[in-house]
């Protein structure tokens, strides 16, 4: 009996750790629900009544939807691109390790070292003189560039665990390299690429500085139009800060909750498999 | 494509066109900027001004070296780095640890969801919101401070707090990633080890130097080496609280290459900076790289 009580007490303890790293998220949440005067209210408003005017103001107003679609485009297509290219790279690094391998790894993870702000500067100057500036292509392959990093590493990760055997088998049938690398071992390192996927989108979704430099009217995503569209005439504009910000980070919540196995296994580039 | 594909193999070539595409980026967006901005380093470029491109040579580090902004900058950042990822592996380990044993807890999912939360927020907004979160007047944390300490605090706005202030939030946001890593280490010791323990009544402190740290150290050494790089990095959340302000008590050395580049426009200026950061940020993860090296020769 002592036991349940001091196991119940320490469910609690880890419920309310919890629940305090998330009360400024759920702070900004709640504000999306209120009216102005309720935002800058003081005593702070725990209780109120709910309006959803912000929101469907904010889906009326400005061109939210298509920031919205830009974002969605943006992220998933360059993270999709990184993986595709991400998966011949660690194939070739984990079956015929060649020469330089792990050289190449390391540069690989040496491109995300580089500090934002210092790679923005030439990357703008190479996209103003190229025209890249403000294209769909431009900022997707960029954001493409800085997925592919830890793509490779989970990818290389997964697909050393992958017994040889499996492709020696399917070469001794008569299968092709295309058809043991895509039908053999692509179903096999699924869970790696939705790890990479994961790591990655988090990443590309929440960025700010590269498409505020190098974007444009046309590739504006919604960080982007939030930093810009912070001021009305009257002061920061917190109700559309707070409901584009819940409306924003919704899917990047559920995705961590249903696929929150595979958050652990990206960060730690594919060297955990198991369970939290 | 299938005989694309035979036809590299026989030559040995298959390896190296996989390849391929991986190299393209890394030429294009890596090797092609870095050397174009080690190229302008050299030369005064003011997009402004529109005036032709002129040959300083070393000047614009010259500049650098005798601009005292940019040491206290550097100061700063290196402090921030320190206590921001010192305090969340230190929180997080003892957070993590405290998490350990939970995985019959009811709404596991749910509280984890919750607890990582911080760090899937975009810092844009969250840099915004904290601005009203840390309002003299009209802010919730002063609310609360005045009605149970009477104390009242501007904190962005007060020379001595916004430092304190801003790495709180950046505390706040990724202490759930070294919990997140500290799972993961503790994931990768194997349980029989583990047992084996528990059988020979081994104080914990001995489990853990003995058992968890030897397993573990890999996964929470590369957390710590990606927090290290990531808060050298820290740019957007406080540009959105602070720009840098009040004065430049939170102008840490990404705002200020922003300033350089992106206000001020003097590229060449920019790029010299952005140059010697790269090299302390390079520097950085050899040092980590080299310690985990040498511990796993010695081990």
């Amino acid at each position: 009996m002592a036991k349940s009580v001091r196991q119940s007490l320490y469910y609690v303890l880890l419920w309310l750790i919890s629940i305090a790293f998330f009360l400024p998220v759920l702070w900004i949440f709640l504000a999306a629900f209120k009216t102005k005067e309720q935002i800058l209210a003081i005593p702070p408003k725990w209780i109120f009544t709910p309006t959803f005017e912000n929101i469907s103001n904010m889906f009326s107003g400005m061109n939210f939807e298509k920031y919205a679609v830009n974002s969605v485009i943006i992220s998933l297509s360059a993270v999709v691109i990184a993986i595709i290219v991400s998966f011949f790279a660690s194939y070739s690094f984990s079956r015929y390790k060649p020469k330089g391998t792990d050289f190449l790894m390391f540069l690989l993870l040496s491109m995300r070292m580089v500090p934002g702000a210092a790679v923005v500067v030439p990357i703008y100057l190479m996209y103003t003189a190229l025209g890249w500036k403000d294209t769909y292509y431009g900022i997707i392959l960029l954001y493409a560039m800085f997925s592919i990093p830890f793509s490779v590493w989970i990818l290389k990760g997964f697909i050393d665990g992958v017994s040889l055997r499996y492709d020696e088998t399917a070469l001794v049938n008569g299968g092709s390299r295309m058809h043991v690398m895509f039908r053999v071992i692509l179903p096999q390192v699924k869970p790696g690429l939705v790890a990479a996927f994961i790591f990655n989108i988090i990443f590309v979704w929440n960025e700010f500085l590269f498409n505020f430099i190098i974007g444009g009217k046309k590739v504006t995503t919604i960080p982007v139009a939030l930093a810009t569209g912070l001021y009305k005439t009257h002061g920061v504009d917190w109700t559309f800060i707070a409901s584009l910000s819940l409306v924003y980070m919704l899917p990047l919540i559920l995705m961590i909750y249903f696929f929150q196995r595979y958050l652990l296994v990206g960060m730690t580039f594919g060297t955990v498999r198991g369970e939290v | 494509m299938k005989g694309i594909a035979k036809w590299l193999h026989e030559r040995n070539l298959f390896p190296y066109a996989l390849l391929v595409p991986v190299l393209i980026f890394f030429i294009v967006w890596n090797i092609l900027p870095l050397l174009w901005m080690v190229g302008l380093s050299f030369y005064k470029y003011d997009i402004t001004t529109g005036e032709p491109l002129k040959f300083l040579g070393m000047d614009n580090y010259q500049a650098i070296f005798r601009d005292h902004g940019i040491w206290q900058a550097l100061s700063k950042t290196f402090l921030f780095v320190i206590l921001a990822v010192g305090l969340e592996t230190i929180l997080g380990m003892a957070l993590g640890f405290l998490f350990w044993g939970s995985s019959k807890m009811p709404g596991r999912r749910l509280a984890l969801t919750l607890l990582f939360s911080p760090m899937i927020l975009t810092p844009v907004a969250a840099g915004t919101f904290f601005r009203l979160i840390y309002d003299p007047v009209f802010g919730i944390a002063n609310y609360y401070l005045e009605a149970w300490f009477g104390l009242k605090i501007n904190f962005l706005g007060d020379v001595k707090w916004a430092y304190p202030a801003v790495l709180m939030v950046d505390i706040w946001m990724w202490t759930p990633f070294m919990i997140l890593m500290t799972l993961a280490a503790l994931g990768s010791v194997p349980k029989a080890e583990l047992e084996a323990a528990q059988v020979d009544r081994l104080p914990w402190i001995r489990r853990l130097w003995h058992i968890v740290l030897p397993h573990g150290k890999f996964i929470l050494m590369l957390g710590i080496l990606l927090r290290t790089i990531d808060a050298f990095k820290t740019m957007d959340l406080i540009y959105t609280m602070t720009s840098g302000g009040p004065g430049n008590a939170t102008e840490l050395i990404a705002i200020s290459l922003f300033r350089k580049a992106f206000e001020a426009f003097t590229m060449g200026n920019a790029s010299a900076l952005a140059i010697i950061s790269l090299l302390i940020a390079i520097a950085f993860t050899s040092i980590y790289l080299y310690i985990l090296n040498y511990k796993e020769r010695r081990a």
